[in-house]
């Protein structure tokens, strides 16, 4: 006797997944194109100075050393493109990498005189006019200039 | 002589369960990276300054956004989110004379009570800083001052990658 089912091609008949992952690739291109990533913007922190003095003055903690001030004025350049910024000696025109190489060398120079850097309050001391941009730019090259203590002053 | 046929035709489907694998691993992925529907109430259209340092905020509840930017000509506009609403935090209120800034700043400071040096005193309470590039200093230093007032120490200054970094980055 000839037993027909034994030689029929079995199938492995399954739920129907075509649905699933229509579904899936809607919800992945979704996440892709709606999801705001982690990455593309990022923070300079400062912390301000402990101070008796002036706005926002309160008694520092007990065992309080005063840090050693590090001033940067920083002005704008009278064709109002760029600034000027100046910090005892150091006179930079318009150009982060220049005094970010001059405050490296300055930090170093107080280093060798025994002030540690985390001692040292960097205070950027800008006029009124100055943009917003090139007092981030100063802020930058003193974080370049691996400072670590970095606050914005009064205007002058 | 036994004739051999050609073979049974029938539709055979492709295995997708690798695929579905990947795709469920990628949308596992997507959903724990993006940050939908999480506002911090940053204002994007605001272009603020570009750096190639920075540092990346762990803890952003513990934090206020304040977006500033020029207003009426000479005084800061300042937008926060308070109470699931961004909205405008004058530094002097014209109708009542209230400090609303610094009112929303002690507020997250100090606490209910507003009281420096209570138990409900929060000391890593951060500020965040997104100000407009062109703007000149004059607009932001009454904000940085109102922060020094509710003693708020910790402020950050939002900046986005600049090319350079970029494309160090890729």
């Amino acid at each position: 006797m000839k037993l027909r089912g034994a030689k029929q091609v079995h199938y492995d008949s399954g739920p129907n997944m075509t649905p699933l992952v229509d579904v899936v690739m809607v919800i992945l291109i979704f996440l892709m194109l709606a999801g705001s990533f982690v990455g593309q913007e990022h923070f300079l922190v400062s912390n301000l100075p402990f101070s008796e003095q002036g706005t926002g003055s309160a008694s520092p903690p007990p065992g309080y050393i005063p840090d050693e001030p590090l001033d940067i004025r920083v002005d704008r350049r009278p064709t109002g493109d760029g600034f000027i910024a100046t910090a005892g000696q150091i006179r930079v025109d318009n150009n982060q990498d220049a005094l970010t190489q001059q405050l490296l060398r300055l930090r170093k120079q107080l280093n060798a005189a025994g002030k540690p850097t985390d001692t040292i309050q960097v205070k950027i001391n800008p006029a009124k006019d100055v943009p917003y941009k090139h007092l981030i730019a100063v802020y930058e090259a003193a974080l370049r200039a691996q400072f670590e203590r970095i606050a914005f002053a009064t205007s002058h | 002589m036994r004739k051999h046929g050609l073979p049974q035709s029938h539709t055979a489907h492709p295995n997708v369960t690798p695929l579905i694998d990947i795709v469920m691993c990628l949308i596992i992925f997507f959903m724990l990276v993006a940050k939908i529907g999480v506002s911090t109430g940053a204002d994007a259209k605001i272009t603020i300054p570009a750096t190639i340092l920075g540092q990346e905020i762990k803890d952003m509840g513990n934090t206020l956004t304040l977006n500033v930017q020029e207003g009426s000509p000479g005084m800061p506009f300042v937008t926060a989110l308070v109470k699931d609403e961004v909205r405008e935090l004058k530094l002097i209120d014209p109708t009542n004379g209230v400090r609303q800034l610094f009112a929303e700043l002690s507020h997250h400071r100090n606490g209910p009570d507003g009281k420096l040096g209570t138990a409900d005193d929060n000391i890593d309470f951060k500020v965040i800083i997104r100000g407009a590039e062109d703007m000149p200093y004059a607009i932001l230093e009454p904000v940085l001052q109102t922060c020094a007032e509710a003693q708020v120490k910790n402020v950050n200054f939002n900046t986005r990658r600049g090319a350079d970094a970029v494309a160090a980055a890729l």
